[in-house]
């Protein structure tokens, strides 16, 4: 019992994370039907940058935000120099080769200025660990899903109340009808890749104090969070967060019952298999045509 | 129906100038790759004036409207809108500087209300001046009492008619001083467009300049001072509406197939 109630907290907790990069993917979709692929890098810079911040001497409460919205910068900043001039024409790839380039060239850069080690991102909440009927958790673990409750809730009320955010979803529905209304696209799609920018390093600067800063912490969370995407739809913001939630949980019990060797063939298996049997996503439908 | 006053913030002491058109298009090409859509035209839309163009389905309407109002580059040739140079001048900066298009297809937001959509129509005037959108709102939803109805409603759930409305609602909430039209009738019923065509000629009556853009010929002939006859991405002729209606070439060409 007591391991159960251990894996569901822990894996509430990584599952956040998922479901933020994942939200993070969803926001970059559907404003510019394409995506940064190594995003892993803007949750990796959240938590690094909050590092060297503190190394070099400003207190936690200023670091925090400071190494957030400099790591969306740089997710604006890919969109605007590796994105936008390679998403010209309708089915454009080029995208995909230019960000992961720039991503393995970010990632190098860390590992050569920062730390090729991880660093450890001290946190008043991950010093000791709590007991919850039976399990023990951090605090700062616990941080993860209060904070992807408070960015579903921002993100639906961005969406859905604000002209900026309707924006967002006209541009999103079909780019030559909002360009006709005089909302500037090519704004609002760096807006929502620096959007996707503040979710991402959020997780990283959340999870950081408890697997460590390092130049790499990015890479794999961040190809998970595109397939849960993936699997859930990637039009599908709701669809986003339940599976990114739930296969933390998933990768935890498989932890827990088999071993952390077989958590990500199995995971990923599932995954794979879950594409074949739905290939529009779980919750995917096949997005709106011209009509 | 009361009547708009449309915005008067650029009507300086040096215009208008009488002689000079609205809009003036001289020598526009529109390329897809090798294909040439639209091969040089010229065409002019005086201040107050209601114009038509016509001609069979792909004579380059839609590409020749899509340039002016800044959806694709043309490839060569010259687009002026109210007295400045506006060639390859993206769509969202055209909507700013007075001209909106009612796209073909209508491309409402489907998947938002009503209500939203002409919100987005008001884009450009809440940044500008908040107070006067929501006045120009009003004034939109008393031209299409049907709107008003469905304010709540997801726009995709709308009938094509009423989308239709939805669209030329939200394109005048950019309260433009030319309304492009691309295609009004397309897929609309006879019923559906003896009420829309009366709303554009008594907004044209108002003072908005419109360039419409429409298949029917009969019904763009019956309405529009002027007409533009396009046929394989060039203008063949224009004049007097009133005139080409019983010009045989129209005849031949449109009105026989066509009108009823």
């Amino acid at each position: 019992m007591e391991a159960i109630i251990q894996y569901l907290l822990t894996g509430l907790s990584v599952g956040s994370v998922y479901a933020m990069v994942g939200l993070g993917f969803y926001v970059m979709w559907s404003a510019a039907k394409a995506v940064n692929f190594n995003f892993g890098d803007i949750f990796m810079l959240g938590a690094v940058l909050a590092v060297v911040l503190l190394d070099l001497g400003a207190p936690l409460l200023l670091a925090a935000p400071a190494a957030v919205l400099a790591a969306a910068m740089v997710a604006a900043a890919i969109e605007r120099g590796f994105v936008r001039p390679f998403n010209r024409e309708a089915n454009a790839i080029g995208w995909m080769l230019t960000t992961i380039a720039v991503g393995t060239m970010l990632e190098s850069a860390t590992t050569a200025l920062f730390s090729s080690n991880p660093r450890a991102l001290p946190s008043p909440l991950a010093e000791h660990p709590i007991r919850l009927g039976g399990a023990g958790i951090y605090p700062q673990e616990l941080l993860l899903p209060v904070a992807l409750v408070a960015v579903a809730f921002g993100l639906e009320f961005f969406y859905r109340r604000t002209l900026t955010g309707r924006a967002m979803r006209a541009v999103a529905y079909n780019r030559v009808a909002a360009g006709l209304v005089g909302i500037d696209a090519d704004r609002i799609t760096l807006l929502a890749f620096f959007i996707a920018g503040l979710l991402g390093a959020l997780a990283g600067l959340l999870i950081g104090p408890v697997i460590q800063a390092s130049s790499t912490m990015g890479a794999v969370i961040g190809l998970k969070g595109f397939l849960v995407a993936i699997i859930a739809g990637i039009a599908n913001a709701r669809g986003v967060l339940v599976c990114g939630v739930l296969y933390g949980v998933a990768e935890k019990f498989i932890e827990g019952y088999l071993s952390t060797a077989a958590r990500d063939a199995i995971g990923f298996t599932l995954m794979v298999l879950l594409l074949l049997l739905f290939p529009q996503g779980l919750f995917g439908k096949a997005e709106f045509k011209k009509v | 129906m009361s009547a708009p006053d449309r915005p008067s913030g650029s009507e300086g002491v040096n215009r208008p100038r009488q002689d000079q058109a609205l809009l003036a298009v001289a020598g526009l090409r529109v390329s897809y790759g090798r294909i040439e859509a639209v091969r040089g035209v010229d065409l002019e839309v005086g201040a107050g004036e209601f114009v038509g163009l016509i001609g069979s389905n792909g004579a380059g309407k839609t590409s020749l409207m899509r340039a002016i109002s800044g959806v694709l580059k043309p490839a060569a040739g010259q687009v002026r809108f109210d007295g400045a140079e506006t060639t390859g001048l993206a769509s969202h900066r055209m909507v700013a500087r007075g001209l909106a298009m009612v796209p073909e297809g209508r491309m409402v937001f489907a998947d938002q209300s009503v209500r939203d959509n002409l919100l987005l129509g008001s884009f450009t005037q809440l940044r500008r001046d908040p107070a006067g959108a929501v006045a120009e709102q009003d004034r939109v939803l008393a031209l299409f009492p049907r709107l008003r109805e469905r304010l709540d409603q997801e726009a995709g759930t709308l009938s094509g008619g009423e989308q239709q409305m939805l669209a030329i609602a939200r394109g005048l909430l950019s309260r433009p001083r030319l309304l492009v039209i691309d295609e009004l009738s397309l897929g609309l019923a006879p019923l559906v467009l003896d009420m829309l065509f009366p709303v554009l000629s008594e907004l044209n009556r108002q003072g908005l300049s419109i360039l419409l853009v429409e298949q029917m010929a009969s019904y763009a002939l019956a309405v529009t001072h002027r007409t533009y006859v396009m046929e394989n991405g060039r203008v063949l002729f224009d004049g007097p509406s009133a005139e080409l209606a019983n010009d045989p070439r129209v005849m031949d060409a449109y009105l026989g197939r066509r009108a009823s």
